[in-house]
């Protein structure tokens, strides 16, 4: 099985770093947000999801809590720490700029 | 903050293990049963909608692994997984292991020890301050076929004087007269001892910058008048004499009694002074007999002076070639001397060395021989080592292409093939360290004085690092084995040959490859060490000139100090008489120098009938042999014209000499040397006057300084027709008994003449020859046992070669067997095959035998590089080993039961 290439865990980075910035979410909370918001343009493999999770809890950006959901199991829920904030709107204005110079580059003509 | 954080969840991670393990688990299967909720939610049965959501999430495994992998933990997990993986698969075959282990360990530790002597003996600077400043001068007579000879006494202050380049001369004197002999007698309490002395001046401790432990050095004043009467009676000691001879107690300002007189310690020296290796352990004012302080030709000083500082060592020499021209003119001195005119026998110039090369001298060649045949071994080591690993990787191929099947990526395969690597590596390299540590304490004991510098040789820092990198190199050459067996051309055909290992062409190219490189080394070993066993053979059969069987000796010394020439001659005449009286002794003499290897004399001597090409009437002689007793006939001397001594020449006014056949050939070629006339300097050994001597007769040459050295002039003189003797003498027996047997006789007979003299190496003859040939033997006996080590390994590798490919081949012998072959059919095709590899190797080895062994030519005697009935033997000796490792393959394919081998397939 492959690992994410470059560009594609970057977005991921961005995408999970933005779900988690309105409330805690766990692993599953997250993929089906990213889904729905995305019309289900954006299907997240859990083969994907879990070390991304992983890797930015290792950065300290996200920090994890085993919490109970609404149905009263135990699970893994992840919120943004401080330097995640910080590294969501540093990662927010890199997409922007890319973005928008894409954009530029394909529409032109 | 942030970074503590990091840290935290990084320990976490480690440390809590089973913890972190759990909530992974939790975590994905939370994920699991929301999927199959979900499943459910859609009208799924519930079986069916595990089974989907399973599918949908693939392999939970892998997932985990990742997860792990960025936490950043499992490089540490794996190292101690992989570690615990190796122990547990080597125990697993103990045998490949320990061919493994110890075939390393031997490898590092020959490496190691024989470094350990390289860097201890010809890399360390010596253990003066400034060493690279102090440099060596020695007087060179090309003419004379002289080098590296002393100087002379006028020389000498002529040289201290006249130089601007040093900051200090000084000069040192270990034998060259009869009254120095590099030993004294010393009495500690009331103990007489033998020990090691040297004669120093003052601006010789200046030069080399040694301060002492307590006291004083010399003053200048105290060794400036080095001849006349007897030279103050003060000394140094070293530190190690201090401590066992004295138990360490205050000495400085207390009297010693050496060599008859009471000395006054002024000094003690600091630990490991020493100056030229000679271990001294007693410091003496530099004194020279006056016959010698005065004589250009007697060269009796070692010069050592220290550059000042920023005067390079062409500035230096520059200096001493410009003095050498017009030597003769600054110092107003005729003959003898470098000077401005063509070349004669006579003359010499001056030359200087570093005094590290002056110490290491010869000894260097010997050590880099060594050095490069442990190399040898090395790489012969590390071909057997990669061979056994692609055996193996062969092997467990299968094991390999499978745990990549199972998701294994390439790198974590090859991490865990160094780990492997590293594991066997480090193990050989430790114990390969304390071999090395044995194995230089062993050479150091088994072969003393054969090495200069060997006294304070220790496996230090950079050794380690040496050490250190070899293991290194090793575990990557294990690596680098284990990537080309992680090299599968498709996982199907890998897993379908799995147990059989592939047959690739290139695989068999390189192991025989291997095979070949190490039968070649080998061969370039044996050679070496089969020119060496021949040299060594050659020496110990080398006729020195006398019959050396049945002979004991030993030296005494009666003090010059309490005693007289004529009191001694009766002294040494009793002695010999009461030797005489033993039963099983069938003659004893006395001698000044014990052959054959002593230092040469080189003494100026009136010659009747005879000019040298500088026209004058005198000739230098290089050895004067006074002795005592019937000499030639015990001896075994044959006189080849006239006669030897005779009892009847004591009473006779005319005193009497015999030459030997250089001297005669030199002094008169080609005229009767019978009746010619040679006035020696016979003040040196105590005669009142230097009488003329008629020569009566030819001796045969004997071997003085080393047996593959040609005899030097020699000129003999009866002691007992003169009635004195020098102190120190040399008493041989020419007797039935051993020495053991003799030594509580000897010294009865000696205490009896006098109760201080101790008795110094007492041993026979043939100790004395294989003493006087202990570095050749050295180089034979180490180039043997590396040079076996070789074969063996060399043995190891053609087995393990054939007896692969005989397993590999299995299936194709057992068909033809099965088709008819006759055994012996299979065994000559498994035995050709190992002697056709074995065959190419003695081809690359011999030609490299050839270019290598040169660089031993100075090493040799009496045999040439290209010998060929050591290169006969050699082909031989590895035929044969091939011929066995060849065999028991052969033996076991052509037992192999077709039945069995086609129903395994």
């Amino acid at each position: 099985m492959a690992k994410p290439t470059d560009l594609v865990q970057g977005t991921l980075d961005l995408l999970i770093l933005k779900t988690l910035s309105l409330e805690p979410k766990h692993g599953w909370a997250v993929a089906k947000r990213i889904q729905q918001v995305s019309q289900e343009a954006l299907q997240i493999q859990q083969g994907s999801l879990y070390p991304a999770l992983h890797r930015l809890e290792q950065q300290a950006w996200i920090k994890a809590e085993w919490r109970e959901t609404e149905t009263g199991r135990m699970a893994k829920f992840y919120s943004l720490t401080r330097s995640g904030r910080r590294q969501l709107e540093k990662e927010l204005e890199n997409w922007v700029r890319l973005s928008t110079a894409i954009n530029i580059v394909v529409q032109e003509v | 903050m942030r970074i503590l954080e990091k840290a935290r969840l990084r320990f976490r991670s480690l440390l809590q293990r089973p913890r972190v393990e759990a909530e992974l688990d939790e975590e994905l299967r939370f994920h699991l049963d929301q999927l199959i909720e979900e499943n459910v939610a859609t009208g799924m049965p519930l079986e069916e909608a595990r089974t989907a959501a399973h599918r949908m999430i693939g392999g939970i495994a892998q997932y985990k692994e990742e997860c792990r992998d960025m936490r950043h933990v499992n490089l540490i997990e794996d190292l101690a997984q992989d570690v615990r993986y190796t122990i547990r698969s080597l125990a697993k075959s103990p045998g490949f292991a320990a061919v493994v282990v110890a075939t390393l360990a031997l490898g590092i530790g020959a490496n190691t020890a024989i470094f350990t002597i390289v860097h201890g003996v010809l890399l360390r600077p010596l253990d003066y301050p400034k060493p690279d400043q102090l440099l060596f001068l020695t007087a060179e007579s090309p003419a004379a076929g002289g080098t590296r000879n002393p100087l002379s006494a006028p020389e000498y202050s002529e040289f201290q004087q006249m130089n601007q380049s040093f900051a200090a001369v000084g000069a040192y004197s270990t034998g060259g007269s009869a009254y120095t002999t590099g030993e004294v007698n010393l009495t500690a309490g009331d103990r007489p001892l033998r020990v090691r002395s040297i004669s120093v001046d003052a601006q010789l401790l200046n030069a080399l910058t040694l301060q002492p432990q307590q006291g004083r050095l010399f003053r200048e004043e105290e060794t400036a008048r080095w001849t006349g009467t007897l030279p103050p009676p003060i000394a140094l000691i070293s530190h190690e004499l201090w401590q066992t001879a004295f138990g360490g107690r205050p000495l400085v300002g207390q009297k010693v009694e050496i060599e008859g007189r009471r000395h006054e310690i002024v000094g003690i020296m600091p630990p490991g002074a020493d100056l030229m290796d000679n271990h001294t352990e007693v410091w003496l004012p530099l004194w020279l007999h006056p016959s010698m302080a005065g004589q250009r030709e007697a060269h009796v000083l070692y010069v050592v002076a220290r550059l000042k500082d920023g005067v390079t060592l062409q500035a230096a020499q520059t200096e001493l070639d410009a003095f050498v021209k017009d030597w003769g003119e600054r110092a107003g001195a005729k003959g003898h001397v470098p000077t401005n005119r063509p070349v004669l026998s006579g003359d010499h110039t001056l030359q200087m060395r570093s005094l590290q090369d002056a110490i290491v001298g010869s000894a260097s060649r010997t050590i880099w021989v060594l050095q490069a045949a442990v190399g040898f071994v090395l790489l012969i080591v590390c071909a057997n080592l990669a061979n056994l690993m692609m055996a193996r990787a062969g092997s467990r191929r299968r094991e390999f292409v499978l745990r990549t099947a199972l998701g294994a990526s390439s790198g974590r395969l090859l991490r865990q093939s160094v780990t492997e690597g590293a594991v066997i590596s480090g193990t050989g390299g430790l114990l390969g360290l304390w071999l090395a540590n044995a194995g230089v304490r062993l050479l150091v004991s088994a072969y003393p004085d054969s090495i200069p510098r060997t006294h304070s040789l220790s496996v230090e820092l950079p050794i380690l690092l040496v050490t250190l990198c070899l293991t290194i190199g090793t575990a990557l050459l294990f690596g680098f084995v284990s990537l080309e067996r992680g090299r599968t051309s498709s996982m199907a055909t890998a897993l379908k040959e799995g147990g059989r290992g592939a047959s690739g062409a290139w695989r068999h190219f390189t192991r025989r490859g291997l095979v070949i490189a190490q039968v070649a080394f080998a061969v370039m070993l044996v050679t070496g060490a089969g020119l060496l066993v021949k040299t060594v053979y050659n020496l110990t059969t080398m006729d020195a000139g006398f019959d050396r069987s049945r002979l004991v000796t030993f030296s005494m010394t009666l003090p010059m100090a309490n005693s007289e020439a004529d009191t001694r001659a009766q002294a040494y005449q009793r002695v010999l008489h009461r030797l005489r009286s033993i039963p099983g002794v069938l003659g004893t003499v006395a001698m000044t120098g014990l052959p054959p290897n002593r230092t040469p004399d080189a003494i100026a001597t009136p010659v009747g009938n005879f000019t040298s090409d500088d026209g004058r009437h005198v000739a230098i002689v290089d050895y004067y042999q006074l002795v005592m007793g019937d000499y030639f006939r015990t001896m075994g001397i044959p006189i080849v014209a006239g006669r030897g001594f005779e009892r009847a020449d004591g009473a006779s006014q005319g005193k009497v000499a015999v030459v030997n056949e250089s001297l005669a050939r030199k002094l008169w070629n080609g005229q009767n040397p019978i009746g010619q006339r040679v006035r020696p300097a016979s003040g040196m050994f105590g005669a009142t006057e230097n009488a003329w001597h008629t020569v009566i007769g030819v001796a045969k040459d004997v071997r003085q300084r080393g047996i593959e050295r040609a005899a030097g002039t020699e000129l003999y003189l009866s002691l007992d027709q003169h009635g004195v003797a020098p102190p120190s003498m040399n008493v041989m027996l020419r007797t039935t008994l051993p020495p053991a047997a003799l030594s509580g006789t000897i010294e009865l007979a000696v205490r009896e003449v006098d109760s201080t003299v101790p008795i110094v190496r007492l041993r026979d003859m043939d100790r004395v020859f294989a003493e006087s040939i202990r570095r050749p033997r050295l180089l034979a006996q180490l180039l043997s046992g590396f040079a076996g080590l070789a074969l063996l390994l060399a043995a190891i590798g053609t087995y393990g070669v054939l007896s692969y490919m005989v397993t590999e081949r299995r299936r194709e012998i057992g068909i033809r067997v099965a088709l008819g072959a006759a055994r012996s059919q299979v065994l000559a095709q498994v035995m050709r095959q190992g002697l056709s590899v074995t065959a190419i190797g003695i081809g690359f080895g011999l030609a490299g035998a050839l270019i290598v062994n040169r660089m031993m030519a100075s090493l040799l005697f009496g045999v040439q590089p290209t010998d060929l009935f050591t290169i006969v033997c050699v082909i031989a000796t590895i035929t044969a080993m091939a011929a066995l490792a060849s065999w028991l393959p052969a033996w076991r394919a052509s037992r192999l039961d077709p039945n069995v081998v086609l129903r395994d397939e």
